[in-house]
């Protein structure tokens, strides 16, 4: 027939003549045609009569796919092909593609196997798998911009639960919900090499006295974090957040299967009280105990991996401002609840005394920030803690090892947004103060109580000269250096060790400031040379106006100033800056540094030290 | 036998580069490009893409991108959500897997373009799918090729795909 002549013809020119044949011939001899049949995962050649049926054509190619007829749909030309219909009805020609899609009955579950459950609920397989929900409600648009940066937003969302544990509810409901917020907290890139890392993971998760209890009451819990296997598949979902969710899905709907059982409800509520307080409890203190970690701490993302276990109980990065966060924490922390009441009642007054300047200062003066003081300067005891956990330590190895990260991390604290200026001074502190945090005098002197109580005297002197003598300040620095200055010696001391990524603020003095550690006995002496400071400070900065932009240096000399006021020693004649390093100057001129100005900043801010200074230099020409 | 559903496929396609690439690329590439075109293939009341992070989906219109520049009807599908939604898992599970991403070879084009020919038969225009091989003929192109080639571009917005609904 003139169809199967025009049909054959031009995708098959080798076939013209036979085709030219064919409808002379017998029209009743059916011509093979080769059609193509393209699965989402293959394609294949098959070669059938042209006039057979769709059903005929599923039952030659249901062999080569493994599959029943009945599974096989084909589509042709946004048409799906009934089983009745014919391949000339459609048009399917020699040469064309025909698409298949396989339906499968019991869809088993694509992914990997899970880690066995601690609690030995096993997942079913065969658990209906739910849909992955789309509604990106209320966290569209703000978060499509990516980086931890978007979390920060979240405080506006309105989560407004002042209950710790409601929030962090809250907060996870939220984060499951918008999978493109764990995506984006899984794609940052601290994240997942944090994630990577199974040994840390490990430490970290062992280093929580909870969770080592946990561990030795249910000794299932050790095996897993033992071993390798396990762990490294529990980091692969946690990174990937559609698996994660995913499994959570399926563990809820097991969860939800289990109740129905006759008796399973005891088991669960055993489950629960078992396993899931501890971790809750063990996820809250942590937090309670780190409430400066904002955005990107690592601690926080650490826990993180426990959703292998029961429910997700991560203590998600906070992203709060300091204030609120200060103020939350300080009302629900549970290690200091006691000291929120008198710290509250306390912060009203101090808040009064809030006339700083400067931006930076009056952020650390705020009401929440001095509550909190209050609290950490009664209770030394958790700052110790805090910074003999082992976690901290590893990470502020890894920090000091890593300047751009930690600079990143602390970068994105919502502290800083506001002030670049601060940031950019940040900046080049940052590697000398994770070595002082290192430093255990520095440790020591921060869980010395009377050494917190002298350094927030020293704070509220400097504040109570911003705002009696603000003529002295700009001497300091205009602006930006005040901050520094003012909130360095203060009461930033203690803060800063809690989340090294928080309110950083000029911790650099601090390593000066150890040696007010032994002369702290004297400091409830002096608590009367409150005055004293005063007048020291004007006459100490004479010598802080030489190097405007302050970095330790000039820092350095001024906390040896009052200090040695505080002892009652005169003030020294401390000679210039540019004296003193006068040979490393000349030798770095010689040298090729040309830049004096910039050559007396990196030895002052090295203290004299030419190779670091060199350095310092160098690293900051690319800038 | 009733006739079954059909359901309008359309084609949306986004000018990554806002309207810069038409301006510059005569004398960057030395030859004029209309758009760095994204693409995705709307069907079901949906958007469906392909990104460095997998096959995704959003409402219409609804990755920052915001709303396409232009839109092309491919035409009809009798396909059901529920198959359509079936063939995607498959296909998100070897061709377009998220690492299988790359900005050349396998990009939001290539995709939609199997996407379509599965739905309707037919190709998305060629200009489009031209692309990679205009920019990469172009001395200018190769010598860029390989800081562009791990280029990964996601358009936020979106969420991965899932298991479908209620797939038996």
């Amino acid at each position: 027939m003139a169809e199967n002549g025009e049909s054959s013809g031009p995708p098959r020119p080798s076939r013209g003549p036979a085709a030219a044949q064919g409808p002379a011939s017998a029209p009743a001899e059916p011509k093979i045609i080769k059609v193509t049949v393209k699965t989402p995962k293959e394609k294949e050649e098959f070669a059938v009569p042209e006039n057979s049926s769709v059903q005929q054509f599923k039952e030659a190619i249901s062999k080569r796919f493994k599959s029943q007829t009945d599974q096989l749909v084909l589509i042709f030309a946004g048409k799906i092909l009934k089983d009745q219909d014919t391949l000339i009805q459609h048009g399917i020609h020699d040469g064309l593609t025909v698409h298949l899609v396989i339906k499968s009955q019991n869809r088993p579950q694509g992914q990997s196997t899970q880690p066995s459950n601690a609690a030995g609920t096993n997942t079913t397989s065969a658990s209906t798998p739910r849909s992955n929900s789309t509604s990106i409600s209320t966290n569209s648009n703000p978060f499509g911009l990516g980086s931890l940066g978007g979390l920060a937003g979240l405080s506006s969302l309105g989560l407004s639960s002042t209950n710790f544990s409601e929030l962090q509810n809250q907060m996870q409901q939220q984060l499951l919900s918008s999978p493109e917020m764990m995506i984006q907290i899984m794609e940052n890139p601290f994240v997942q090499s944090m994630l990577s890392n199974p040994d840390l993971m490990r430490q970290l998760i062992m280093a929580n006295p909870q969770m080592q209890q946990l561990i030795q009451r249910n000794p299932e819990i050790s095996h897993l974090l033992n071993n390798p296997d396990i762990m490294r598949q529990t980091l692969e979902i946690a990174r990937n957040p559609a698996m994660m969710q995913e499994m959570m899905r399926n563990q809820d709907l097991a969860l939800s299967n289990l109740e129905s059982i006759p008796g399973g409800y005891n088991a669960l509520r055993r489950m629960y009280t078992d396993i899931q307080e501890p971790m809750l409890n063990a996820a809250q203190e942590q937090f309670g105990g780190n409430p400066f970690a904002s955005v990107g701490s690592s601690s926080t993302s650490g826990e993180g991996t426990q959703p292998s276990r029961t429910e997700n109980r991560d203590p998600l990065p906070n992203p709060w401002a300091p204030p609120p966060a200060t103020q939350s924490s300080a009302t629900t922390s549970t290690t200091t609840s006691s000291g929120s009441g008198s710290g509250s009642s306390s912060s009203s007054a101090t808040g009064s005394t809030v006339a700083a300047a400067n931006y930076v200062a009056s952020i650390f003066s705020t009401p929440g920030m001095q509550s909190l003081l209050q609290q950490i300067t009664e209770n030394p005891q958790l700052i110790q803690n805090m910074l003999s956990a082992p976690y901290m330590r590893s990470m502020m190895q890894s920090l000091s090892q890593n300047p751009d990260l930690a600079a990143q991390m602390m970068l994105n604290s919502p502290v800083f947004t506001a002030n670049p200026q601060l940031q950019e001074q940040m900046r080049p502190q940052l590697p000398a103060f994770l070595q002082q945090m290192q430093n255990p005098d520095t440790l020591s002197a921060m869980s010395n109580p009377r050494a917190m109580q002298a350094l927030m005297q020293i704070q509220q002197g400097l504040q109570t000269l911003a705002t009696e003598a603000p003529g002295l300040i700009p001497s300091f620095t205009p602006g930006v250096g005040v901050g520094v200055l003012g909130t360095a010696i203060g009461p930033v001391g203690p803060v800063t060790p809690i989340g090294p990524i928080g309110p950083i603020v000029p911790f650099t003095p601090i390593g000066p400031i150890g040696p007010i550690g032994p002369t702290g006995p004297a400091g409830p002496g002096s608590t009367g040379s409150g005055g004293p400071p005063g007048p020291t400070v004007s006459s100490s900065t004479p010598s802080e106006t030489t190097s405007p932009t302050s970095e330790s240096g000039p820092n350095q000399q001024f906390i040896q100033q009052m200090v040695q006021a505080l002892a009652g020693a005169s003030p020294p004649q401390l000679p210039n800056p540019e004296v003193r390093f006068q040979q490393q100057l000349e030798q770095l001129n010689a040298m090729g540094f040309l830049n004096r100005e910039a050559n007396l900043q990196a030895l002052i801010a090295t203290g004299g030290d030419i190779n670091a200074a060199i350095e310092r230099l160098l690293g900051s020409q690319p800038s | 036998m009733e006739p079954p559903n059909l359901y309008p496929v359309k084609l949306y396609v986004y000018d990554l580069s806002k309207g810069l690439a038409r301006r510059l690329s005569p004398i960057m590439l030395g030859k004029q490009l209309e758009g760095i075109w994204h693409t995705s293939i709307v069907v079901h009341k949906d958007e469906f893409y392909f990104g460095s992070g997998g096959i995704s989906s959003c409402p219409p219109g609804g990755t920052l991108l915001g709303p396409p520049d232009s839109v092309v009807d491919v035409g009809s599908t009798e396909v059901t959500e529920e198959l359509f939604q079936e063939y995607l898992s498959s296909l998100g599970e070897s061709l377009f897997r998220r690492e299988a991403y790359n900005v050349f070879e396998n990009n939001c084009n290539t995709f939609t373009n199997e996407v379509a020919q599965f739905l309707t038969g037919r190709k998305i225009p060629s200009y489009i799918t031209d692309l990679p091989s205009e920019i990469l003929s172009t001395p200018f192109g190769q010598a860029l090729r390989p800081f562009l080639d791990p280029v990964q571009i996601q358009p936020p917005g979106g969420s991965p795909l899932g298991r479908p609904n209620g797939q038996s």
